[in-house]
């Protein structure tokens, strides 16, 4: 088992530094941010020496390599938007975004199957914030102004849950261990807790790490909707503004975070369910 | 029960987009750019109810607070560095500079209480106030001037061109200054106006740069009180401001709002008291709702599509003059407004606007005559018309990828086969920076100014980054507008230059767009401007 956790961890490891080669060319395929932080009545001479200054007119793999070098040390560079530290600006977008994922776990999904999240939510703004008033209709203030962006982030996903819990549970149930445990005489408590949910978890474990990537996404939409000060509004604003440091740090934070939970929820696969054996 | 609370749920959405659902257009970036101030024809429908906002904010009491709705993060406080225009009205409720323009476009003192010029044009001698004091107490004199100077021409400034025009700056005493320019430049005073933002030297010697472009320190109406970034920037009222009796605010606090249906939920609401740049639909959606006022304004921004003869455009049919007319009558430009804009544009005349100084208003739109194009373009010997590449970008805004279609359709009308590429807007800016797009692309500029000279020199001269097309009359006229002090003569070659460039067009020219705003009807004296730009030392709420 050991030496499947490390495999998996090294494994992880390599991922994460595929997500940073990915994301760094990518970002550079379609130009430099050079026109876009200068004024349009600059000279051109001015945008070289921005160029020049930024390091963007060398050779590409000039650039990554540096960027390596630096990413190592756990420097990112600067966003060229704040002329801040890429991570300190990622990290403090952090608690926002954890907030609306906390709650939304609480929060009741039972519908949303088919509705596309972004509609969901002006639809809810334009009932519970213009014609009820009973919720703000965006930002981050009391508790009041996470619900809707909560409800319109949860519905598909937990819509999802909810129905896979459900069938899980009826499959589990009629198996025949099931069966042999009420004809035990056990009661139908410990049955449940014992012998079905904990057979139920193992599917609902394994669509955990593939939602949390889903969540991520759909909070781009969300947060950008409802002006949530959170991770998936600043990947919207740093992708438009080709704020390439940016754009790097939070791919990096985002990539170990899902791998982090994928890594995670495969460990507990093994821990819960004694049959498993790898490696 | 669970069913029934499903079916209930539904209903309630059915419901709701019976009744009415905005539509949510996608918002529209607008380049980093430009300058600032002009006088805008600001109409105001009558629409006075007198019903206060439904005000979830009881525990503000007597406060006057007033809540303005952001359409991009603010990046930075530092005024070189600012990048989109809308976010200096931000920085201007913290900053003044040594002069001001006022609604009426007159250059008018500021933190300066007068100045002169020299003969020759080149060297200003600014006497500065003495009874100024920064929010922490600092008092402002030369060594401000020269520090603001000094910061703007940082390589890594956006902004840096507005600190370029000066050459050097001599401090005479602790309350005069003279600032020498690289030329006689007319636009000197106006750009101060709105990059100069005066800087108190010992603080920035003490916290340094970065955190001063946090928690900035300025001379303004208003000062720094809290931002949270992505949440809300908080500015309280300045009780030491040179102008007395001002600001009438307590407080402002502004949010970002990116998406223009929630901006136009929030103002429903109550919870904004401003919010700016909504689309046509937006607005009419808004106009009978309780408590809301709709303001309707031109801005002064123009579109076109680029002709070229310094790159991509060389040797090809757009060199000739008949052949750039032929394009401007084939475009019907009515048309396009009427059913891109629901009529929200006026057509173009060239790049001067009717807000700018020296406007000639005798010069009319081309008009839309198809016969005349293909004469034109016979004359010029191209009866069968010709191939072109054309480009335009997509999501930069509203609605251009449909006009850019459209002006592909009405050239293939007369013959010109213009073969269209829309790209993504980051890549497009990237490309037309280095000079690399098709010989026709469609793109707008947008100027602050009172004059536009700034945007006539960014898009005419040779050595400029978004230029495509020069001429030696076109320069000739630029340098001499440049030259000339006397306003009248600067007016006259104006005009000359208008009349050329109809004429001989440089470009096909589009529209000017209008911008839609809406704010409660409790907000008093708040006077956008046509480059979206506005001064809250006035404002009131009621």
């Amino acid at each position: 088992m050991q030496r499947y956790f490390l495999s998996r961890i090294g494994q992880s490891i390599a991922i994460i530094i595929g997500v940073l080669f990915l994301v760094f060319f990518m970002v550079r395929v379609t130009g430099d941010p050079a026109a876009l932080m200068m004024s349009r009545n600059a000279t051109q001479e001015d945008v070289e020496a921005f160029r020049e200054k930024m390091g963007f007119n060398r050779p590409i793999y000039v650039q990554f390599a540096d960027f390596i070098t630096h990413a190592i040390r756990g420097d990112f560079g600067n966003s060229l938007r704040y002329r801040m530290p890429a991570m300190q600006l990622v990290l403090e977008r952090i608690p926002a975004t954890v907030e609306l994922a906390s709650v939304l776990a609480r929060a009741l999904g039972l519908i949303g199957q088919s509705v596309p999240n972004f509609w969901l939510a002006l639809i809810l703004i334009i009932i519970f914030a213009v014609n009820l008033q009973w919720f703000p209709s965006f930002g981050r203030d009391d508790w009041k102004s996470v619900v809707l962006p909560a409800v319109s982030l949860a519905l598909f996903p937990m819509g999802q849950f909810v129905r896979l819990t459900r069938a899980t549970v009826l499959d589990v149930r009629s198996q025949n261990y099931v069966r042999t445990a009420y004809s035990k005489g056990l009661s139908k408590r410990t049955v449940y807790f014992q012998h079905i949910l904990r057979n139920v978890a193992l599917s609902l474990i394994s669509i955990i790490g593939i939602q949390f990537g889903y969540l991520l996404s759909g909070s781009i939409y969300i947060e950008f909707i409802f002006s949530w000060p959170g991770i998936g509004q600043m990947i919207a604003e740093s992708v438009a503004g080709r704020d390439f440091p940016l754009i790097q740090a939070i791919a990096i934070f985002t990539s170990v975070v899902i791998v982090l939970i994928n890594l995670l929820t495969d460990m507990a696969y093994v821990i819960i369910d004694p049959r498993i054996k790898y490696g | 029960m669970k069913q029934l609370f499903i079916t209930f749920t539904l209903f309630i959405i059915m419901a709701s987009m019976a009744v009415g659902c905005n539509n949510a257009t996608p918002e529209s970036k607008e380049p980093p750019q430009d300058e600032s101030h002009e006088e805008s024809s600001v109409e105001k429908p009558a629409e006075t109810e007198d019903e206060s906002p439904a005000d979830d904010a009881a525990d503000l009491d007597k406060e006057k607070v007033l809540r303005i709705a952001l359409t991009s993060q603010l990046n930075s406080f530092d005024l070189p560095y600012t990048l989109e225009r809308t976010l200096r009205n931000v920085t201007w409720a913290i900053y003044d500079s040594l002069v001001w323009v006022d609604e009426q476009g007159n250059v008018v003192p500021a933190l300066a209480k007068d100045w002169e010029i020299s003969e020759d044009g080149i060297t200003y001698t600014f006497h500065l106030r003495d009874d100024i004091t920064f929010h922490n107490g600092e008092l402002f004199n030369a060594d401000s001037v020269l520090l603001t100077w000094q910061r703007g021409l940082n390589e890594e400034a956006g902004n840096k061109k507005s600190f370029q025009l000066v050459t050097d700056i001599e401090k005479v005493d602790d309350y005069t200054v003279n600032i020498t320019t690289d030329g006689p430049s007319p636009l000197l005073l106006d750009t101060m106006s709105t990059y100069w933002g005066m800087v108190p030297p010992k603080y920035i010697a003490e916290v340094g740069d970065e955190e001063f472009g946090r928690k900035p320190i300025g001379t303004g109406p208003f000062m720094y009180e809290e931002w949270v970034t992505g949440e809300r920037i908080v500015l309280m009222k300045n009780p030491n401001y040179f102008r007395e009796g001002y600001p009438k605010l307590d407080k402002v606090i502004f949010r970002t709002i990116s998406e223009s249906a929630t901006r136009v939920a929030a103002i429903q609401t109550g919870e904004m008291d401003i919010v700016t740049r909504l689309s046509a639909d937006e607005a009419d959606s808004l106009r009978d709702k309780d408590g809301v006022e709709v303001m309707k304004y031109s801005i002064d921004r123009v579109y076109y599509i680029t002709f070229n003869n310094l790159t991509s455009g060389k040797g090809l049919p757009t060199e000739n003059v008949n052949v750039r007319l032929a394009m401007n009558y084939a475009v019907d430009m009515d048309t396009i407004i009427e059913r891109l804009f629901n009529g929200h544009a006026i057509p173009a005349t060239g790049f001067i606007t009717a807000n700018n100084f020296g406007h000639d208003a005798s010069i009319k739109p081309y008009g839309y005559d198809p016969d005349k194009a293909r004469e034109l373009l016979t004359e010029a010997g191209y009866p069968d018309g010709f191939d072109i590449g054309m480009a335009c970008p997509i999501g930069a805004y509203t609605s251009f990828d449909d006009v850019c279609q459209a002006i592909q359709g009405y050239l293939g009308e007369v013959g010109i086969n213009a073969d269209l590429e829309l790209m993504e807007t980051g890549k497009y800016w990237d490309l037309e920076s280095k000079k690399e797009l098709p010989p026709l692309f469609g793109e707008s500029w947008s100027n602050s100014a009172s004059e536009s000279l700034i945007r006539l020199e960014g898009l005419l001269r040779a050595d400029a980054t978004y230029s495509t097309w020069t001429e030696p009359t076109i320069d000739d006229l630029l340098d001499k507008i440049t030259m000339t002090a006397k306003p009248e003569d600067r007016a006259e070659l104006y005009k000359e230059l208008q009349q050329y460039m109809h004429d001989n067009p440089p470009f096909i020219y589009l529209y000017v767009p209008s911008t839609f705003e809406a704010i409660r009807n409790n907000v008093k004296d708040y006077t956008p401007r046509a480059a979206e730009n506005y001064f809250l030392y006035e404002t009131i709420v009621e």
